[in-house]
């Protein structure tokens, strides 16, 4: 970097440095302050990767307040009328949404409070374990939440037909639960593993049972863990599309496949689509973004610790 | 005689923490539950899996298998398409996580020298990661679409011309795309986690001594952030493999197979020509490499003690 500088004199090297930083004027800091053309680059990646990021969502926001006639004009439609078409006809008449939403809250709802509440216990469990086995059941239980759902869902569906859970509410959790439980747990035991060992052995000295310890002094230091873990395995839940399609049936359709639904041989409804896809994405935004803060840790499984 | 004697004390040590006994009790109990279910939904289907893949599964009256021995293995491993469509995974994978991670820690990098507004940039950024991948599929469907599509009326402004979803090249670009928009954001919140935890008296140290941007950039901050990246990389990777809705809802695997992965063709072999057979041995080579991934992953969080 510094060849300009040349000083036969070996002293000179050595305070080479600060006296090299001089010159170059602006005292650098190269992240924050940077040069006139870095700034720029800088504008123009966050613009461009934000409109990249967010005229899908905004074109099916705008889309879903269209008219039949706006939704497949030829050339884009920025300014209209907005209509509540859409949103009116998916919840009148015979086929309407309600049944959907209400099996996506279900579904997803109760997998998930199953995955937290047996995720908690066997991640506290498995946080504070010394057990031998103890790396081996860790891997066992991420790589059931690694296993790629096609896998999964063949033999699931077998045995969901031998038990009579296809299409049932129960039959949907349970599949659910067979990516969420492992996440819970791992991330549950993350959770826990940062809460000192010190406090619940004080608390037992107190004179608290080892349950008691865990009620009352562990688990609410890891509050924001357990929701996290919640919103989390929600979204996971309440995102599927690969087990509903396969698992359900008028009594168990989840909101995805009724968006599915929508694309017939004959054409799709656009107007009604994005409406559903409205409806389906913008819950789990609000969830995701109020759990910001841990959303780096839960994302990877407690691998890495943000902000 | 010397063996024993050393063997027992071996054997006794799990006893010696005979005053804490009730704990490991206790840790045990805590975990049966969620285990005993997690064994249900995990071991169960992965026997099922092992004897389908040995066996004709017949669904009528009853499931029955009878045992055909190694053909579908063999048809796996000899089925033309099927290597196609794993060499289209690999291609779909390298394209899909590569993008992402460029792009991920590209925006990482430039939101980081944003001062004011990050986090509302950041939010912002996040937002197609809550998205259900079956709705992206969905939109992008609408926004490709060749008469009314925005994209679409975008790319014949610039000259392309062409049904997008309906020709191989576009379809595979046009669903790498869609699943790169989704995840972006994940490698970008990881990566900027990581960037935030370079300590600024290095990257002032590094100025002082007069590093330019990009040394800076190669010698302090990669360095620094490089377990971090690992992380992002390895969990990308594992639901890299498991969501394919994306492909499900857009083209279905065609325009002519071109972007008929692995998952689909799985699905497609059980749940449209119910072969579940031969479906099972293709569903265990897709666990089998998963659990590669999931190996590194974790020999990666105990080598470099990322947590515990």
């Amino acid at each position: 970097m510094s060849t300009s500088t040349t000083g036969p004199d070996r002293t000179a090297r050595t305070a080479r440095r600060p006296v090299q930083a001089a010159p170059r004027g602006v005292p650098q800091s190269p992240l924050e302050e940077s040069g006139r053309g870095t700034r720029w680059v800088v504008a123009i990646v966050v613009v461009v990767a934000m409109l990249w990021t967010l005229v899908p969502l905004l074109w099916m926001l705008l889309s879903s307040f269209k008219n039949s006639a706006d939704v497949t004009a030829a050339t884009p439609q920025f300014l209209f009328t907005p209509v509540l078409d859409n949103y009116r006809n998916l919840f009148t008449g015979a086929n309407n949404l309600w049944p959907y939403i209400w099996h996506s809250v279900l579904a997803a709802g109760i997998s998930a409070v199953l995955a937290v509440c047996l995720g908690a216990l066997a991640g506290y469990g498995l946080a504070r374990t010394q057990m031998r086995g103890k790396k081996h059941l860790a891997f066992w239980i991420i790589s059931t939440r690694m296993a790629p759902i096609a896998a999964i869902v063949v033999p699931l569906f077998l045995i969901f037909r031998g038990l009579g859970l296809i299409d049932s509410i129960p039959g949907l959790v349970l599949a659910y639960l067979s990516f969420n439980l492992p996440f819970a747990i791992w991330l549950m035991s993350a959770f826990f593993a940062e809460v000192p060992p010190s406090l619940e052995e004080s608390a037992l000295v107190a004179g608290c049972t080892r349950w008691q310890a865990f009620r009352t002094v562990i688990l609410p230091l890891t509050k924001s863990g357990l929701v996290t873990t919640f919103v989390l395995c929600l979204v996971f839940a309440w995102n599927d599309y690969a087990f509903a399609v396969v698992f359900s049936g008028p009594n168990s359709q989840t909101l995805p496949i009724a968006a599915s639904q929508l694309v017939t041989q004959t054409g799709i409804d656009w107007g009604q689509l994005t409406a559903i896809g409205t409806i389906v994405v913008i819950p789990m935004m609000l969830a995701g973004l109020a759990v910001r803060r841990w959303l780096v840790t839960g994302l990877t499984l407690g691998a890495v610790t943000g902000e | 005689m010397t063996k024993i004697a050393q063997s027992s004390p071996g054997l006794r040590r799990s006893w010696p923490e005979a005053p804490s006994e009730p704990r490991i009790r206790f840790e045990g109990k805590m975990m049966l539950p969620g285990l005993i279910l997690l064994a249900a939904l995990s071991i169960l289907p992965f026997l099922a899996l092992v004897a389908m893949s040995f066996s004709r599964v017949r669904l009528l009256g009853g499931v029955r298998l009878e045992l055909v021995g190694l053909s579908n293995w063999v048809r796996s491993f000899t089925d033309a398409d099927m290597w196609m469509s794993w060499l289209r995974t690999i291609i779909y994978f390298v394209l899909t996580v590569g993008l992402e991670m460029v792009l991920g820690l590209g925006i990482a990098l430039c939101l980081y020298r944003v001062l004011r507004g990050r986090n509302l940039l950041l939010g912002l950024i996040l937002l197609p990661m809550f998205v259900a991948p079956s709705i992206v599929g969905l939109l992008g469907r609408y926004l490709t679409d060749s008469t009314f599509g925005l994209y679409a009326y975008v790319l014949r402004s610039l000259g392309f011309t062409g049904d997008i979803l309906g020709s191989p090249t576009s379809a595979f670009a046009a669903v790498v795309l869609m699943d790169v928009w989704e995840w972006t954001p994940l490698i970008a919140l990881i990566s900027l986690a990581g960037l935030s935890s370079v300590p600024q008296s290095v990257r002032e140290a590094a100025a002082v001594d007069g590093a330019s941007g990009w040394m800076t950039l190669r010698f302090i901050i990669f360095p620094a952030i490089s377990n971090v990246l690992l992380v992002a990389l390895l969990i990308r990777s594992m639901d890299a493999i498991r969501y394919f809705d994306i492909i499900w809802v857009t083209t279905n695997g065609g325009p002519a197979d071109a972007t008929k992965i692995v998952p689909i063709r799985l699905y497609e072999t059980a749940f449209r020509f119910f072969d579940f057979g031969y479906a099972a041995a293709i569903g265990l080579t897709m666990l089998a490499f998963s659990i590669l991934i999931a190996r590194a992953f974790v020999r990666m969080l105990d080598t470099r003690g990322l947590t515990r």
